[in-house]
């Protein structure tokens, strides 16, 4: 279930036109040992590029288009192949149509920022523009929705006789994991592969943060609808939850510092490690936390339960979004 | 920077592709209409509870006895889980069968169909069924 590397650019770095992004921005730090796509370092394009970029304008529209078509396919793999475990869970299905209309509109519309910063953070961060970014994550709604509505439909999941309300409801939940997948597409299936490790070092404290989120609700909602989270609640004590929660901080930590993963974290020299335990670990328990909160209210989990309940709920929850969290700062 | 190029800023440079403006736009459609559906959904105040019908369509002799076929309509707003239909045939010597089945979950304004059966010929006029309770999801 872990999602290994970046994230989509449905214009893809191959293109003419992101070296020439490229150009226009010398002076990043990161560029200059970022492995271009074509396996040139990105300093070699600065000085090579001049001889690859005078493909006529129509040309060069042309290839665009096709970038964008790859892209646009990658994208449908990506949100099909991410969303796969979702689509054919049968709670997912029964909560399209039963969960309040309103958390779910709230849910859909959350998501928007969510992706739009996930395609800013991870992409090149120093030549892209954030309306290419509400661009690029529209796009991946787009697909999203599509990816779903066709892979519903030919599980018989939806058909014409249901009402428009189902139907609705069914392809709306699924196309929220599915425009996900459709952003990390280009990480698993799709070429971009060392730029990122570098990429990543540029993204500050706020891009953790954001990258921790990501992971979080990507886990989170993979399990969140089936039956078992609640079942797992029922059937713990209040010192299993603690276990549990003393495991998870653990996991995080030992995830991005210690068990050389790939895209391990470098401890700072001179930061001492209780330094990284409260300001990545233990804040992103906490959002691991209310991400599991927010989506469990979003299902309608917290529904006549008691607080104790709630909360024992959002920690069980909680365990595997931490490690998206984690994972996600590994590998975004 | 010499090599700053000339009219490259004029390119592609943050001009996505025509079918990446339109699929984007497209996204944008799907997903604000799907939010604006449900948004009037909510408001609209459709959330009515269950109110489930069942009717017969359709009583065939099969190997070992009848089947009725029925759909179960829910014309409330609101989900309806586990409803239970019970099936009723008034024999000719004054018995009464009885048969049942539950169904899993009837979305508002859904419907679903299945099949009780009998021993007893229903087709007489000793036929009912009704729907005898749900739970809420």
């Amino acid at each position: 279930m872990v999602y290994p590397g970046g994230l989509v650019r449905f214009r893809s770095s191959r293109s003419a036109s992101s070296s020439e992004r490229a150009l226009q921005h010398p002076a990043p730090r990161d560029h200059s040992h970022c492995k271009g796509p074509m396996g040139e370092t990105a300093g070699a394009e600065h000085t090579g590029a001049a001889s690859g970029s005078g493909p006529t304008r129509s040309r060069g529209e042309r290839s665009t288009d096709r970038e964008f078509a790859v892209g646009l396919a990658r994208a449908f793999g990506g949100a099909i192949f991410f969303s796969l475990p979702l689509l054919m869970t049968m709670e997912m299905w029964w909560l399209g149509f039963y969960m309040s209309r309103l958390r779910l509109a709230l849910f859909m519309l959350v998501m928007i920022p969510l992706l739009v910063a996930l395609d800013h953070y991870s992409g090149f961060k120093e030549t892209s523009s954030w309306r290419e970014d509400v661009v690029d994550a529209m796009v991946a709604y787009g697909v999203g929705f599509t990816a779903s509505a066709l892979v519903l439909a030919l599980f018989a999941v939806i058909d014409t006789s249901m009402p428009p309300r189902e139907i609705v409801g069914k392809v709306a939940l699924q196309a929220v994991p599915a425009s996900f997948g459709a952003v990390l597409a280009s990480s698993l299936l799709g070429g971009e592969g060392r730029a990122e490790e570098e990429r990543k070092r540029s993204v500050g404290y706020a891009g953790e943060l954001l990258f921790m989120t990501a992971g979080a609700m990507f886990l989170a909602f993979n399990v969140a609808p089936t039956e078992e989270m609640i079942l797992i609640a029922f059937q713990m004590t209040e010192w299993h939850a603690l276990a549990l929660a003393g495991t998870s901080l653990v996991l995080m930590h030992a995830f991005v510092y210690a068990v050389d993963f790939r895209g391990q974290h470098v401890v700072p020299e001179g930061t001492p490690g209780w330094s990284l335990f409260f300001r990545f670990t233990v804040v992103g328990y906490a959002i691991a936390l209310g991400v599991s909160a927010y989506v469990l209210w979003t299902f309608g989990r917290y529904e006549g339960v008691s607080p104790e309940t709630a909360a024992m709920q959002s920690v069980v929850l909680g365990f595997p979004a931490s490690l998206g969290a984690a994972a996600a700062r590994l590998i975004l | 920077m010499d090599g700053e190029p000339k009219g490259r800023r004029s390119g592609s440079h943050e001009e996505p592709s025509v079918w990446e403006w339109v699929t984007a736009a497209g996204g944008t459609l799907l997903v604000l209409g799907t939010v604006g559906l449900m948004l009037s959904e909510a408001l609209r105040g459709e959330s009515t509870p269950p109110d489930v019908v069942v009717s017969v369509e359709r009583v065939e002799a099969v190997e070992n006895g009848f089947r009725v076929e029925f759909r179960v309509e829910n014309r409330g707003g609101e989900t309806a889980a586990g409803v239970k239909v019970e099936g009723e045939v008034r024999g000719g010597g004054g018995t009464t069968e009885t048969s049942e089945m539950t169904l899993d979950y009837i979305p508002g304004r859904a419907t679903r169909r299945g099949g009780l059966f009998f021993r007893e010929d229903p087709r007489g006029s000793g036929l009912t069924l009704r729907a005898s309770g749900y739970a809420e999801p």
